[in-house]
């Protein structure tokens, strides 16, 4: 363990910081970013040909990711490999999971579905080529049924009764938390609060982002409140079911309290992807504040990982941002490590 | 050359000519009217095309912010993911209509793209944008259209109404007053002939 926590300072003071973040934000060109990256420890980087080199640039900051996942659980005691392990590959395999439905559902193709899958191996699921071929809905939740995501294949019914995917996107961001908790439970007390917050976190903002999503859609079924929220933690379901019903937002957001008023802010002004960005600052706040209480422990390990992530978020969206010839100022507040101090 | 050479200085050719320049001066002062009812139509066409760009170009502006912002948030393959949902795509008609004579195209929307997936709420904001935007930029698109249709018009009838008052309608003139000269002259030659005739047959008597 003393081993991995060293390890984990010194590849900590490999990230890239807030000051070369923002240089290669400033980039020019597509080439420009790739030659600033170049000479930082993401070195030479090759795109793939035939594909859009912002989305071949994202697959390679996933797997650089990954990698850094891989050298991380090999060096930590098992319990803790465990935990990560399942923290952020369950969490690429619910976002590849929910590509797949969403493709299912819209009728795409296999090819299709698959381009757009994260690049990794299936983790507790079926392999992700049969699931992406399985001929619809149906047969892709019966697919699932006896692993991990059975409770996702037990909502075929409400996904039927509202003809729509949220009851099984909901499920598997509901699975996942409840995956990641009880997998915290595991390790000592110290250990757990950091993780716990940050999961409890983004599971109140999700909900209540589909929570105003769903106040916002016309469907004709009439969606029913307390049947969409299965966990939920520092946001009540009553304030969930009011904003669904259509209550004023501010109001709501503003009786939420710190960090989530602050957090959801931007709704008042529309900006919904500015939310995302707050809660990876939060996010950012609450590892760093663990490490401020405990550098010698699980802290700096998961901080590692934490802002891993949060570097590779930035860099799939500076990457973007260079293909589409943004400069720096419009587009860095979305970004999280250019902006904190 | 000149506008008079090979002219038939014959008094049916100058009736025929006649009777051409009228109906020419008719028709010029007909084009004359339609110019000026074009060019009418085409000052205030523009303006209402500036007004209405300018509109456009705010809520593009605003569309392409959002979608931005869903890319920056969601990453470029999550976005092409959830974009893939979107099955029923545009489909419009190409119908003809028409104003002074001057066609430009009507385009009538068959059918509106539907997301039929689940969209992420951050793109799900980012499309509502684009698609409440999506009829006016078809209007505008028609409207530029046709405004460029009643400006090429415009020329058209300008060179005719040009060529007609400063080419063809005073050749014609010049043409009329050659044949009538020729004919007064072969007149006044008729007459003197006549004048002669009668004179050395009064002395014959």
């Amino acid at each position: 363990m003393t081993y991995a926590v060293v390890r984990s300072h010194a590849l900590i003071a490999d990230l890239l910081t807030s000051n070369q973040m923002r240089s290669i934000a400033a980039a020019d060109s597509l080439e420009e970013f790739m030659t600033q990256l170049s000479q930082t420890p993401y070195g030479q980087i090759s795109l793939e040909p035939d594909i859009n080199p912002s989305i071949s640039l994202e697959r390679v900051f996933y797997r650089k990711f990954i990698e850094r996942i891989v050298k991380i659980v090999d060096i930590v005691p098992s319990k803790i490999g465990d935990l990560l392990q399942t923290y952020y590959y369950m969490r690429f395999e619910t976002l590849n999971l929910d590509r797949i439905i969403r493709g299912k559902f819209s009728e795409a193709t296999p090819a299709e579905i698959q381009a757009n899958l994260v690049p990794m191996m299936p983790f507790r699921a079926p392999s992700y080529p049969s699931l992406s071929e399985a001929a619809d809905i149906d047969s892709l939740l019966e697919l699932l049924k006896g692993t991990v995501y059975n409770a996702v294949a037990e909502k075929l019914p409400a996904y039927k009764q509202y003809d729509a995917i949220w009851p099984l996107q909901l499920e598997l961001q509901h699975l996942y938390s409840i995956t990641i908790l009880n997998t915290v439970e595991k390790l000592p007390r110290d250990q757990r609060r950091m993780i716990s917050k940050i999961v409890e976190l983004e599971a109140d903002i999700e909900n209540f982002l589909m929570a105003v999503k769903q106040s916002r859609s016309q469907k004709d079924a009439e969606v029913k409140p307390e049947e969409m929220f299965d966990a939920t933690y520092g946001i009540p379901k009553e304030t969930l079911h009011l904003v669904v019903d259509g209550a004023d937002l501010r109001e709501s957001v503003e009786s939420l309290g710190e960090p989530y008023s602050a957090i959801l802010a931007p709704i008042y002004e529309g900006d919904v992807a500015l939310i995302r960005t707050n809660l990876r600052s939060q996010i950012y706040q609450t590892v760093n504040q663990a490490r401020a209480g405990n550098d010698f422990g699980f802290n700096p390990i998961m901080a590692y990982l934490v802002f891993s992530e949060l570097e590779k978020d930035d860099l799939v969206g500076v990457a973007w941002a260079k293909e589409q010839g943004l400069q720096g100022e419009e587009f860095l507040k979305y970004l999280v490590v250019p902006n904190v101090t | 050359m000149s506008s008079t050479s090979g002219v038939q200085p014959t008094k049916g050719y100058l009736m025929e000519m006649q009777r051409r320049i009228v109906f020419i001066e008719r028709g010029t002062e007909f084009l004359k009217l339609k110019r000026d009812h074009l060019a009418k139509e085409l000052s205030e066409s523009i303006e209402v095309l500036r007004g209405r760009r300018r509109l456009l170009l705010e809520s593009l502006g605003e569309a392409y912010k959002a979608v931005q912002a869903a890319y920056l948030s969601l990453g470029p393959t999550e976005v092409e993911s959830q974009a893939d949902s979107i099955r029923s795509t545009l489909d419009i008609d190409l119908l003809p209509k028409s104003i002074m004579g001057v066609q430009y195209p009507y385009i009538k929307i068959l059918r509106r793209p539907k997301v039929e997936g689940e969209l992420d709420i951050t793109l799900s904001y980012a499309s509502d944008k684009v698609f409440s935007i999506l009829e006016e930029i078809i209007r505008l698109a028609e409207f530029e259209s046709r405004v460029e249709r009643i400006a090429d018009e415009l020329g058209r009838t300008n060179r005719k109404v040009n060529a007609l008052e400063n080419t063809v309608i005073p050749d014609m003139k010049a043409i009329i007053k050659f044949i009538q000269d020729k004919l007064d002259e072969e007149q006044m030659e008729d007459l003197v002939r006549i004048k002669l005739i009668g004179g050395a047959l009064a002395s014959e008597k």
